[in-house]
């Protein structure tokens, strides 16, 4: 093997394993904004401004308000 | 295409909400069926009036017990008129998130999914009763604060730490106000010798019934069968003489908050003096228990305003808000 095609293969697997690195980097990073954006969704839908349509709505139906 | 739905199958009651309308359906969970035949003769409130007054061919009785299912047959032929009644047909389908008690065992959560799924649902997602009262009683869950609520039903009794949209700890027994009404039963056949029907026991326990003495203390006049002579026979009932009768279970509901207080985390511990901790089921309204579990825990009691209608609410808004709220149904938490 020539000097020239083992510099092109170092050079292949050293882009190849930082391609991968990035890619592997960058789906972590989506997930941890996912959980956090998950958790965020769940605490709103449980605040008492998300719970006026529903729970307050009713007992003021009921209790005439 | 159907609305979804959230169902409080209680052992007492039954009630259904819809989404987008609210309660459309609150009635006693009975059922009564011919036994020869299999057929369905009624259901709810015309049910409930049979009960210990049916011939033998028909059988009227509550397919739920502690909390769960004592009979898969007639609990998914009392969901499937449950869905009928209220709009749902082959052709549509709804979501169902449905309450249960946390104490369920995996055999009987796997029971009441089957039984509403072959009722007609295309789904069905189960959520805690405690957590469901907690959103319908409008507690501030979603703060970083303890909120304690105490969720007395017919067949348990079940205490929750709910801080940041999820349970911290959690106690359950299956002592709930039917053990109550079979308290009374009993010491009525073992002090009076005279037999009276669980509708009878139920409405001592209402008219006099209390966990504490107070000021309205009354008696009450009641009618059974002697079990001597086997003729009816009127006695008198003292609301002293009842809260003897009813102390065991009521002592063991009392115990239950106590068990709970202790597994909650010291942080959260504190904010119970500030908040107190809310009652919510039918159980709760018993004369006097809040100011009994208030003396023996040292924390202030309040009552939900609806105490019999913060579950099915609570389960409510996780239908309305039913992609959110995901996380909070059993076997899908993170």
């Amino acid at each position: 093997m020539s000097f020239i095609s083992g510099f092109f293969w170092v050079m292949a697997v050293i882009s190849g394993s930082t391609l991968l690195t990035l890619v592997y980097l960058d789906h972590r990073k989506s997930r941890i904004d996912d959980g956090i954006a998950q958790f965020r969704r769940h605490i709103d839908a449980l605040s008492p401004e998300a719970r006026r349509n529903s729970v307050q709505r009713n007992n003021d139906e009921r209790w005439g308000r | 295409m159907a609305r979804d739905l959230a169902i409080d199958l209680g052992t007492a009651n039954t009630l259904v909400y819809m989404k987008g309308k609210g309660i459309v359906l609150n009635e006693p969970s009975v059922i009564a069926v011919n036994r020869q035949s299999g057929e369905v003769l009624a259901t709810g409130h015309d049910a409930w009036d049979m009960i210990g007054r049916t011939p033998s061919y028909i059988v009227a009785v509550r397919p739920l017990r502690g909390g769960a299912i004592t009979d898969f047959d007639i609990t998914e032929r009392m969901i499937r008129l449950l869905l009928q009644r209220v709009g749902v047909s082959r052709f549509t389908r709804p979501k169902v998130v449905i309450c249960v008690p946390s104490a369920i065992t995996e055999v009987e959560r796997r029971a009441v999914t089957d039984a509403t799924r072959r009722a007609g649902a295309s789904d069905a997602q189960l959520i805690e009763q405690p957590m469901a009262a907690a959103i319908g009683a409008n507690l501030p869950i979603d703060e970083p604060v303890g909120n304690m609520v105490i969720d007395i039903g017919g067949g348990t009794t079940e205490t929750a730490v709910i801080s940041l949209g999820g349970i911290v700890a959690l106690e359950a027994i299956r002592v709930g106000s039917f053990d109550i009404d079979v308290a009374i039963q009993n010491y009525v056949r073992r002090e009076h010798g005279v037999a009276i029907g669980e509708r009878t026991a139920e409405e001592i326990k209402i008219q006099i019934g209390s966990a504490e003495p107070g000021p309205a203390d009354r008696s009450a006049d009641i009618r059974g069968r002697d079990l001597v002579t086997g003729l009816p026979k009127t006695v008198r009932l003292t609301a002293e003489e009842v809260r003897f009768a009813i102390d065991e279970p009521v002592a063991a509901m009392v115990l239950s908050v106590k068990r709970c207080l202790a597994k909650a985390p010291p942080e959260l511990a504190q904010d119970f003096l500030a908040r107190g901790m809310y009652l919510v089921g039918g159980g709760g309204m018993l004369r006097g228990l809040a100011q009994r579990i208030e003396r023996e825990t040292e924390v202030p009691v309040k009552m939900s305003p609806q105490p019999l209608e913060a579950v099915v609410l609570g389960a409510g808004h996780c239908i309305e808000n039913y992609q959110a709220l995901r996380g909070m149904f059993m076997g899908t938490r993170r």
